[in-house]
């Protein structure tokens, strides 16, 4: 376990010197919240105070963005050689599975500090529970995302472009057609059945369950935790497969 | 005449780097098309007003604003990777090398925005077609504009990546968010302090969407006097990044590196 932390020390200090990207995602978290969210919670009348939904809204799309740096951060690793190394480690080919997976969710935890205890703190009137709930559907998202995108990752030994282009265009299509933005009932029967094999569709309404939204307007929470529950295990599982496959001295394409 | 030509023919290298770049392209199409046809779409019917009619030419803007900045990607791309000492040895001036990248960023990030237009024009009947082509030359200027943000953000950030990286995603975030893409100035005039809504009404980006809304798709005549204000809240800027990568090249000529 040690050698596992270790790892994930070596690759995680590096993103806090200077920690850039942590404090830039609180300050775009917080003028979208204020700015953004405030205005177009005026506008919107379908639903009552939009304002909480979108910041949840907000929370996830971070959870998503960093569920899918960790797949895009071992892309990058084979990408500049760093792979091989790492494979040539005494270690398992698990404990350094593990290593990544563990540092995604350092890095989540760091991401979604401010995001999440502002949003909490808007929403209000919460439990202990209720608080502790909603970050384990968050970190269970994450780690169904972040096998997805491991997964994926291996389309980058063919062709790292190819991957690169996949997977931003297919990580639009997976917000916008889900349920992060605006409640299931208000999507277009077309994108209704799209947003239906969105993980988001799934973590994003089973999250603002738990935080106490209107039940009517979400989804049933038995199927989103049986899909996330789902995804998360296929993906690992899937990503744990691939990675026992990988050879020393491979790299992307 | 030659440095004209050599000036050309850096632009041309630059603009086709833009739509060879295949991520980018999945990028900028996703996430503008699918702002056009699903958020447009699903928010008009959360809302009484129709904000179908109201976001779509925005997101034509929003595509000529982020295609016009990642001139400051490919400049920085430049500095890092040692491209930009090539390019210094090539009969050609300084000036004409910064013009270069600026008709570059503006030539992409409108062909790009035209793009947009014409899928926005399938989908949102237009009342006057040929205002269209009127505002071309305006949102060139604006698109050349935005470009010379980007480049005074790649001058500063020099070779640091995550630095130039953030600026970028601070300049997006107060351009956009402090603008009337996303919501009219009626709402905004509700919320923000008075001289918060004087930047929101001059933002380059709020005229430009409200030309396109305007003129284009609601059929307003031109008014000489808004298409100026577009020119004069956009030449500045183009100006100011104009010279500050003329600076960090001639800093570069000087000490070899930044």
């Amino acid at each position: 376990m040690r050698n596992v932390l270790r790892l994930v020390w070596f690759d995680l200090k590096q993103e806090l010197k200077p920690p850039v990207w942590i404090i830039m995602e609180w300050a775009v978290f917080l003028v979208q919240v204020s700015v953004y969210g405030v205005m177009i919670s005026q506008l919107v009348t379908g639903i009552d105070n939009y304002f909480q939904f979108y910041a949840v809204g907000l929370v996830i799309m971070i959870t998503f963005d960093m569920a899918s740096h960790t797949g895009r951060h071992f892309v990058e690793h084979a990408h500049e050689g760093r792979l091989p190394y790492l494979l040539s480690l005494p270690i398992s080919r698990t404990k350094l599975f593990m290593s990544i997976a563990l540092q995604g969710g350092a890095e989540l935890a760091l991401m979604l500090a401010v995001p999440l205890t502002v949003t909490l703190l808007i929403i209000g009137n919460l439990t202990w529970v209720s608080a502790v709930a909603c970050v384990l559907a968050l970190f269970f998202l994450g780690f169904g995302v972040a096998g997805l995108m491991l997964g994926l990752s291996f389309i980058a030994f063919k062709s790292s472009d190819l991957y690169t282009a996949i997977v931003t265009g297919l990580s639009t299509i997976i917000i916008r057609f889900s349920t992060v933005l605006y409640p299931f009932i208000f999507l277009p029967p077309q994108y209704a059945s799209v947003a239906l094999f969105s993980p988001l569709t799934y973590g994003s309404d089973l999250t603002r369950l738990i935080l106490g939204f209107d039940p009517s307007f979400l989804m049933n929470p038995y199927y989103a935790v049986a899909v996330l529950t789902a995804l998360s295990v296929s993906t690992l599982g899937l990503g744990l497969i691939l990675i026992q496959r990988l050879v020393e001295g491979v790299k992307s394409a | 005449m030659s440095e004209i030509r050599v000036v050309l023919a850096i632009a041309r290298n630059d603009f086709s780097y833009f739509f060879r770049t295949k991520w980018l392209m999945a990028v900028l199409l996703s996430l503008n098309l699918s702002d056009m046809l699903v958020v447009a779409l699903v928010y008009k019917r959360m809302m009484t007003f129709d904000y179908f009619v109201y976001f779509v030419p925005a997101v034509i803007i929003m595509g000529l604003f982020a295609a016009s900045m990642d001139t400051g990607r490919r400049i920085w791309l430049a500095l890092r990777e040692g491209v930009i000492q090539y390019e210094l040895s090539l009969p050609i001036s300084t000036h004409g090398l910064v013009i270069a990248y600026l008709l570059a960023g503006g030539a992409a990030a409108l062909v790009y925005a035209s793009s947009l237009m014409a899928i926005a024009l399938i989908v949102l009947p237009a009342h006057a077609i040929w205002s269209a082509f009127m505002l071309l030359p305006f949102l060139f200027i604006l698109a050349m504009g935005l470009a010379g943000i980007a480049a005074t953000l790649a001058a500063v950030a020099s070779t640091h990546g995550e630095f130039f990286f953030a600026f970028q995603n601070i300049v997006q975030i107060a351009l956009l968010t402090l603008s009337t893409v996303y919501y009219p100035i009626e709402v905004i005039q509700n919320y923000l302090p008075p001289a918060l809504i004087i930047v929101v009404a001059a933002n380059p980006l709020s005229l430009a969407a409200e030309a396109l809304r305007q003129y284009t798709f609601a059929g307003a005549p031109i008014e000489l006097g808004f298409l100026a204000k577009i020119l004069l809240a956009s030449v500045p800027f183009a100006i100011v990044g104009a010279f500050a990568y003329l600076a960090a090249l001639r800093k570069f000529q000087v000490k070899g590196k930044l």
